[in-house]
């Protein structure tokens, strides 16, 4: 499986009720354009989506603060 | 030592002044302030809303993710004598203006982009006064910008009655609308005075901040290191790696948390060790932590100390169990925390003995003032305990609505909310039993538990559950077959996909959950 760009973006901005622009390299969580229950939303669509597991230590900023960021990652895992 | 409990919420941040202005009084990711910095930000707010018209006892929202902002803005309030309603930043436009309008709020203080979120059926009277963190261009009119604050004209502080209103805190309440706990500047004085003699805060300590301020155990951590000329470090984002990091790279002394956070820390440092010289202690409060999560605490932190803390927000803070008792007492919420008086009440009977059950209820110098513009709801739960006349006469307490135990030794045991007992098959059940046996099984991350209406049964247990990966109903049926009584299983499992509702302090929120659950059933 692989997760698209368009698709993970299209996901933030509709599930997670975001109506700014959203780049690649918006950042996410330092904003607090998210939070932490949006959090656990993402990390289970990239896990369904990408065929991964996410672990717990990767949940961080590094990993999931931009679009760009959560794509770097999952490819890292493959 | 009354005397001292008689101070205002200024003098809690303006008292470390002549003896510790360049100490740093606050942390946030890339930025610090000192006291005597923090101090003159919050004298930059105090000017600004005398400016702007607002005058002592008028309630100020300050609405603002967790931070230095946060923190001046609260103490600006409160250096000119208003009322802080601090509103969670996760809570919505809709809460945010319910709670607006319910306080009467004269000024609130806000992020650009939740100022945007207040209009429509939002809109809060024309006249109020904002004050916003952000972009400065293009401000609705009533708006200023808080990069074009003035400098602080250092005026002198109000000086109101250390008795009277401080701070109310909105609980999002499981039925109706949220309502406000109204704190007097002496309760969370109080309140800050008895958990920094507790938990042995010092100036040398520095506390991470994940818990809201908006929280009166976020709030409380703060206010224990304004007292001891401490530092607050602050991290907004929940995530448990970050929270890990931060307290690692900023040498924290001390975390405090709520169970659903320290379920997914554990995991983390089970999964990642992490080694954390400064960290003295770590806390909890805000519900019991599930007992397999409790037994690795002492082993992911070694040598650190755990104290179990349980407050109630109209009685501020409560009681906790002393470190050195927890490896033989995992999961009791101990006894009355110091100036505190709290018992096990059996209604019309008196205090519980040891091994009985009965309603905690708190009296003393924290108990707060009761529900904001509702005294039929304050009258009601607080109110004086007959079985207590002997001690307290007729003193008002905070009747808590949750059951305990009391050990052989005194200390206290959560079994229950009150209104969530399970009577089934003639049995009395506690939810938090049932739960604590479904977490023993290792194969859920979290689980509610609660009781339905039975012909058969009085009631049935239900259970609503998160498995963990390559769990199911079968593996966890068969666990609660071999590790409970018959009466104490669970009737029937509800998966429940992705994590659990939070409310905004992070505590689970098993209204939300167990209606759910309730729903799906009639479906």
């Amino acid at each position: 499986m692989s997760l698209s760009k368009d698709e993970l973006i299209r996901y933030i901005r509709s599930e997670l009720n975001i109506d700014t622009p959203l780049e690649g390299d918006t950042e996410l969580f330092s904003t607090g354009m998210l939070d932490s229950v949006a959090m656990v939303g993402l990390i289970s669509f990239v896990e369904q989506h990408a065929g991964v597991r996410v672990q717990p230590g990767d949940v961080t900023l590094d990993n999931f603060d931009t679009v760009d960021a959560i794509l770097a990652y999952v490819q890292s895992l493959d | 030592m009354s005397d001292d409990f008689d101070r205002s919420m200024w003098r809690l941040l303006a008292d470390n002044l002549p003896a510790r202005p360049g100490k740093t009084a606050a942390v946030d990711q890339g930025r610090a302030v000192t006291y005597a910095e923090l101090a003159a930000e919050a004298g930059r707010v105090a000017d600004w809303l005398v400016r702007r018209g607002i005058r002592p006892g008028d309630r100020v929202i300050v609405h603002l993710r967790k931070g230095i902002d946060e923190v001046a803005a609260m103490f600006g309030a409160w250096k000119m004598g208003a009322v802080v309603v601090n509103v969670n930043i996760r809570w919505t436009p809709a809460q945010l203006a319910y709670v607006a309008r319910d306080s009467r709020a004269r000024a609130v203080i806000l992020p650009r982009n939740a100022l945007e979120a207040l209009v429509g059926e939002h809109a809060l009277p024309k006249g109020t006064a904002y004050l916003v963190q952000g972009k400065a261009e293009g401000l609705v009119q009533g708006a200023d910008p808080w990069g074009a604050l003035a400098a602080d004209q250092a005026s002198a502080p109000d000086e109101p009655d250390p008795r009277g209103l401080a701070m109310i805190i909105y609980t999002s309440g499981s039925t109706g609308a949220p309502k406000g706990v109204m704190l007097s500047h002496r309760n969370i004085r109080v309140g800050a005075i008895s958990v920094a003699d507790y938990l042995g805060l010092e100036e040398s300590d520095r506390l991470l901040s994940v818990l809201p301020y908006s929280f009166d155990a976020g709030l409380n951590q703060l206010t224990t290191m304004l007292l001891t000329g401490g530092t607050v470090v602050h991290q907004p984002l929940t995530m448990p790696a970050e929270i890990i990091r931060m307290a690692q790279t900023e040498s924290v002394t001390g975390i405090a948390g709520v169970p659903p956070l320290w379920n997914q820390i554990v995991r983390l440092l089970v999964d990642r060790p992490t080694d954390l010289p400064a960290l003295r202690r770590i806390t909890n409060t805000g519900g019991k932590i599930p007992p397999n999560i409790l037994e690795l605490l002492p082993q992911v932190f070694p040598g650190v100390d755990i104290y179990l803390m349980y407050g109630l927000t109209e009685a501020f803070r409560s009681t906790y169990l002393p470190p050195e008792k927890f490896a033989a007492k995992m999961g009791s919420i101990g006894r009355q925390i110091p100036n505190a008086q709290v018992f096990a009440v059996k209604h019309g009977e008196g205090v519980a003995g040891p091994g009985e059950q009965g309603e905690l209820v708190h009296a003393g110098p924290l108990v707060s003032m009761g529900y904001w513009e509702k005294p039929e709801v304050t009258a009601q739960k607080i109110r004086p305990c007959p079985e207590l006349a002997h001690l307290l006469g007729d003193e008002p307490v905070v009747w808590s609505g949750d059951l305990v135990r009391v050990d052989e030794d005194g200390d206290l045991w959560f079994v229950s909310r009150m209104d969530e007992m399970i009577k089934t098959l003639g049995f009395r059940l506690s939810p938090t039993e049932v739960e604590d046996a479904i977490s023993q099984s290792g194969l859920v991350t979290d689980v509610v538990a609660f009781g339905v209406e039975d012909a058969d049964l009085g009631q049935a247990v239900h259970a609503v559950v998160t498995y963990l990966p390559q769990a199911d109903e079968t593996a966890l049926a068969a666990h609660c077959a071999r590790a409970m009584p018959h009466y104490m299983r669970p009737q029937r499992y509800h998966p429940w996909q992705g994590a659990m509702p939070r409310t905004a302090s992070g505590k689970l929120d098993r209204p939300a959950i167990i209606s759910a659950a309730k729903a799906a059933l009639q479906n």
